[in-house]
């Protein structure tokens, strides 16, 4: 307030051009003529004038008008017209972008003027109702400046807003009801308010979902024709991913509620669509359901939802749609890359729709399972990166809890069934794993690895499968290629790639750590990697991957390799490497940010290629053998006498590892605390502002008391004279009246009644004003003793002087 | 999938009455007897059959909203039946209940019918509130009465169905406007919405398969 009479003062006061000088001024008249007329018209007229000056001296009319235009929006709630004109003009003064002919020349660039109105607006909550009730007026003229309004003031605002909204009864119905209007720019308006209405909160999501949002906005999409529509279809969409995003309790009801099932029309592609093509609008609706349908089952929700929404989905046949818009042809690659990683999260864990997704036929010649085209693009150089990124996540959840199918993709790399005419996922994963770029080597490593997640027999299988290098040379194993290729490669990606799929081979399987120890050099590399001092450039993650299978060969060891037994193992790590350098080294994974980065979530994002080097899976095998390692080491103490973790006994090793978990838990109970510490604070700050106004309106109080109190006293003796006035001539009048009758002198005597009469109204007069005055003074003392009482609960000691009020009272 | 009517429902009362538990014992038929804020069930539905008709039950649960009773009475409108739950373990939850139906009678449509319910019935021993007094109570204020446990699931399908039962009779008698989906009632999709009342109409024939629920 005080910023903009300042700016205001600013504004006027500089010598300024004389344009701005009337513009202040004709706002001064115009806001003076609407308080003051008593005439509709006029005040109607005055009111259109201020819409009209408000773009062009929106501080002028924002800091005079606010009060004046509050006052019609009660008092003249029946006129549409001056209504629309006052909702129109708050909505210019509080709009949040600048006006092109705006007059803002002298106010510092940095005050948001918008939101500065906005917030004298709203800080009556009353004032935010009135804007809703505006909404229930069927008149152009008002419901569509009342969308515009509560859009601007929520734009400035959000919070705030969303939580007056909220507790208002109806106020959401109030909108929803918008959705069916049949002039389409409210509707639309009413589209983008509840979008921005609904946006991170929880319980106005429930309430518009409750409010039947979904029929609504599926009942505005069907009548604009799907996804071939126009962006109010795109807005509906995104009103429903608001809704969904994070709350459970609303995707439970889409999913009851059998809206999946609405969703499977805008798969449809037209049967012409190679010829009509993808216009940019139909791709961006594209995009949004198929958001929409991820929402349902994102990883991230509870498992029990996921399943649910992934059945209906199939049942609702747009796991089919999808796998049809796969196999089209003219398919934007975007649109492309998400239909995959939609297909990924809907197969994801889940059985039968895996099941179903195996069986899906590309319409190649010769046809081809969907699986196999989709790793050809993966292994191909010449693909979009992100396209690539997204068929490794679809791979990973097709075979993510599936065992059938992780077992059928090694099966087609064992000797039992290659010379098959065609190509195999299995040719082609193991083509790519060593082909020439870098990248198809870690996406094919990473998806074999994930063939072996909790399946033991399946990395067992691998053991057994075997590869020609070059023509004519003998066959190799996978295994062994594997660590040739580390020893000989200097591609770090590469290289973290098939570092990680031999950590999860050997981890839980004693016969693949047998073998692999068997393989010459495979451990010298490992040591020689393990104990390097210096590395430049991410070299850290395959020094400590190298550590992390060293560890893995310590505690999946049937000791039938002599050299390399769990003690042996365990000295070479002592003697050769160093505890401390091997524990370091260890570290540096979990440290490391892309380790954050990729454990944070299943799916593979990254910008550019280069910063794909962890995995998802990898890090939870890591975090989950970390520990197992370290004790691994710890047992076999007698060997060393270094002061690191891993000379401590296993006893201490699980004392040190309840400390850490200790520390963890209170480091978490930390963080909760200092929050709750913050909100206190700010709750103190906000009751010391309360007792600071409190105090104030007290003292305020007190002077009017004084006041009154002066007053009172001031009455008390004028009544007092004018009674010592009034009772000498009472009795002067009685001992008259015989006397006048007697002496028949009307005249006189008329005059006196008429004397007496006026001393007694003046008399009477007197008296009411004291009493008025008296019930004044009550009234304000019980002002007084509540503001003392909420004082006296705020904490704060209080001078109890209101005795005086009440004696003063006895006195009279 | 397919239903003759879907009806909503809101559950309301104080915090620890059992809301959450009834609504879990009803829908999924387990109880939860750690107070766990992070189940959320917030909504949850099951299909029942009412005079051999299939009915849609849709349930909010206000959980974690009574100190926002605003909140929850932007629920009321829209809500063809409601749950007034207290604990019959807890006097003052009883005694909250005429705010709880003020609230919910200023708010809601006129025709929502409201059940009350006593919950944890189990606990008799730690009772403080006789069954006559709910009794009372209900007869008072022209609601439906029952004494439930969401931890042994006694009555729990009972109050929820006769809750439907009624909205049902109110419906074949034609108070409930059923095209008004403000009332919080929807005619299922093969059913005619001009003879609601026609006994058997169509069925239920669902197009999809797999039955939810
Ligand atoms: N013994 C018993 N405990 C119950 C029953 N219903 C709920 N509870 C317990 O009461 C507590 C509060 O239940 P909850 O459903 O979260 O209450 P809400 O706040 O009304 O949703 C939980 O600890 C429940 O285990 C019941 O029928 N019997
Ligand atoms: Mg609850």
């Amino acid at each position: 307030m005080e910023y903009f009479r300042s700016g205001l003062k600013s504004v006027l006061g500089a010598p300024p051009p004389d344009q701005q000088i009337t513009g202040a001024e004709t706002v001064e008249r115009l806001v003076s003529r609407v308080s003051t007329s008593t005439l509709l018209e006029d005040r109607r007229d005055a009111c259109r004038a201020l819409k009209a000056l408000s773009k062009k001296y929106r501080v002028e009319v924002g800091a005079h008008s606010m009060d004046v235009l509050k006052q019609v929006l009660e008092l003249d709630r029946s006129d549409c017209e001056i209504i629309g004109y006052c909702l129109d003009t708050l909505c210019n003064i509080t709009s949040k972008e600048p006006f092109e002919d705006e007059n803002e020349s002298t106010l510092p660039v940095n005050i948001n003027i918008g939101e500065q109105f906005t917030e004298m607006f709203i800080k009556n909550t009353e004032n935010v109702a009135l804007v809703l009730n505006f909404l229930e007026e069927y008149d152009f003229r008002v419901r569509w400046p009342a969308v515009k309004l509560l859009t601007s003031l929520l734009a400035n605002k959000p919070k705030e807003i969303q939580d007056i909204i909220l507790v208002s009864p109806m106020g959401v119905s109030k909108l929803m009801d918008l959705l069916s209007e049949s002039r389409e720019v409210i509707r639309n308006d009413a589209l983008l308010l509840l979008i921005n209405l609904t946006k991170s909160n929880a319980n106005i999501q429930k309430i518009v979902a409750f409010e039947n949002a979904f029929d609504r906005l599926f009942e505005v999409i069907t009548s604009e024709g799907l996804t071939e529509g126009g962006i109010v279809v795109e807005d509906c969409l995104i009103l429903m991913l608001n809704l969904l995003k994070n709350n459970t309790s609303n995707i439970n009801f889409f999913n009851e509620g059998s809206y999946v099932q609405k969703i499977y029309p805008m798969l449809i592609l037209p049967a012409n669509i190679e010829e009509i093509g993808w216009s940019p609008q139909k791709v961006s609706n594209m995009h949004c359901v198929l958001q929409l349908i991820r929402t349902l089952v994102n990883p991230n929700n509870p498992v029990h939802i996921i399943t649910a929404c992934q059945k209906s989905i199939r049942n609702a046949n747009i796991l089919e749609a999808l796998c049809n818009v796969l196999m089209a042809s003219g398919v934007p690659a975007d649109i492309l890359t998400e239909t995959i990683n939609t297909v990924a999260e809907i197969i994801r864990g889940n059985l039968t729709n895996q099941e179903y997704f195996a069986n899906v036929m590309a319409p190649s010649t010769p046809p081809r399972p969907a699986i196999v085209v989709l790793l050809l693009s993966m292994v191909n150089e010449k693909q979009p990166f992100q396209l690539r990124c997204a068929v490794l996540y679809c791979f990973e959840c097709f075979v993510y809890k599936n065992e059938i199918g992780q077992g059928q993709i090694i099966q087609t790399l064992l000797p039992s069934s290659l010379g098959t005419a065609d190509v195999t996922t299995g040719q082609l994963l193991c083509g790519g794993l060593f082909s020439n770029d870098s990248l198809s080597n870690w996406f094919s490593a990473v998806s074999l690895s994930h063939c072996l997640i909790d399946n033991p027999a399946q990395k067992e299988q691998l053991l057994r499968v075997m590869i020609a290098t070059n023509l004519g040379t003998q066959a190799v194993s996978l295994l062994q290629q594997n660590v040739t290729y580390l020893q000989q490669s200097n591609r770090l990606q590469s290289k973290i790639g098939i570092l990680m799929l031999l950590s999860m081979w050997l981890a839980q399987c004693q016969q693949a750590v047998q073998i692999f120890l068997n393989i010459s050099g495979a451990m010298a590399f490992l040591t020689a990697q393990t104990s390097a001092s210096e590395y430049d450039n991410n070299e850290e993650l395959i020094q400590g991957i190298c550590a992390f299978i060293m560890g893995l060969c310590v505690v999946f060891n049937d000791n039938s390799v002599q050299n390399y037994s769990k003690e042996n193992l365990s000295h070479l790590i002592e003697k050769r490497v160093g505890i401390e350098t091997y524990c370091k080294k260890l570290n540096e994974i979990s440290r490391h940010e892309v380790y954050a980065k990729a454990a944070k979530q299943p799916q593979v994002l990254a910008r550019h290629s280069s910063d794909l080097l962890l995995e998802f899976e990898f890090c939870k095998l890591f975090k989950s053998f970390e520990g197992v390692i370290i004790n691994a080491l710890g047992v076999q103490r007698d060997l060393h006498n270094g002061i690191s973790e891993l000379s401590l006994s296993e006893h201490e090793n699980a004392l040190l590892l309840q400390y850490k978990e200790l520390i963890r838990d209170q480091d978490k109970k930390l963080q909760d605390l200092q929050k709750a510490f913050t909100n206190s604070q700010r709750e103190k700050d906000m009751l010391k502002n309360e007792l600071e106004e409190l105090r104030q309106g007290n003292s305020q109080l007190n002077d009017q008391n004084t006041l009154l109190k002066a007053q009172l006293a001031a009455n008390s003796n004028s009544i007092q004279t004018l009674d010592n006035v009034a009772s000498p001539l009472v009795e002067s009048i009685s001992t008259a009246v015989p006397y006048i009758s007697k002496n028949a002198n009307e005249e006189e005597k008329q005059k006196l009644i008429q004397d007496l009469q006026e001393t007694k109204e003046e008399l009477d007069r007197l008296r009411k004003d004291q009493e008025d005055l008296l019930e004044l003074l009550t009234d304000q003392d019980c002002k007084m003793n509540v503001l003392k009482n909420r004082l006296r609960e705020l904490g704060e000691e209080v001078d109890d002087d209101s005795e005086n009020g009440s004696n003063s009272e006895n006195e009279l | 999938m397919s239903y003759a009517y879907l009806f909503k429902y809101i559950i309301i009362g104080d915090t620890g009455v059992g809301k959450s538990c009834l609504l879990l014992q009803f829908t999924d038929k387990r109880f939860q007897p750690v107070h766990d804020l992070t189940i959320g069930v917030e909504f949850g539905a099951r299909m029942i059959t009412i005079d051999s008709k299939q009915i849609k039950l849709q349930i909010w649960d206000t959980a974690g909203q009574e100190a926002f009773r605003s909140i929850t009475r932007s629920y009321y409108r829209g809500a063809a039946g409601a749950l007034l739950v207290y604990d019959i373990t807890r006097r003052e939850t009883f005694n909250h209940l005429t705010t709880w139906l003020d609230d919910a009678r200023q708010h809601s449509n006129s025709n929502m019918v409201i059940m009350l319910i006593g919950n944890k019935s189990d606990l008799e021993s730690r009772r403080e509130v006789k069954k006559e007094e709910g009794e009372a109570f209900a007869r008072e204020h022209g609601l439906v009465f029952m004494e439930t446990s969401a931890k042994t699931a006694a009555n729990v399908e009972e109050a929820f169905i006769n809750t439907a039962k009624e909205i049902y009779e109110k419906i074949q008698e034609g108070v409930f406007d059923i095209n008004n989906e403000a009332n919080g009632i929807k005619i299922g999709p093969q059913h005619s919405p001009t003879n609601p009342s026609l006994p058997g109409a169509t069925g239920s024939s669902g197009s999809q398969g797999g039955g939810c629920c």
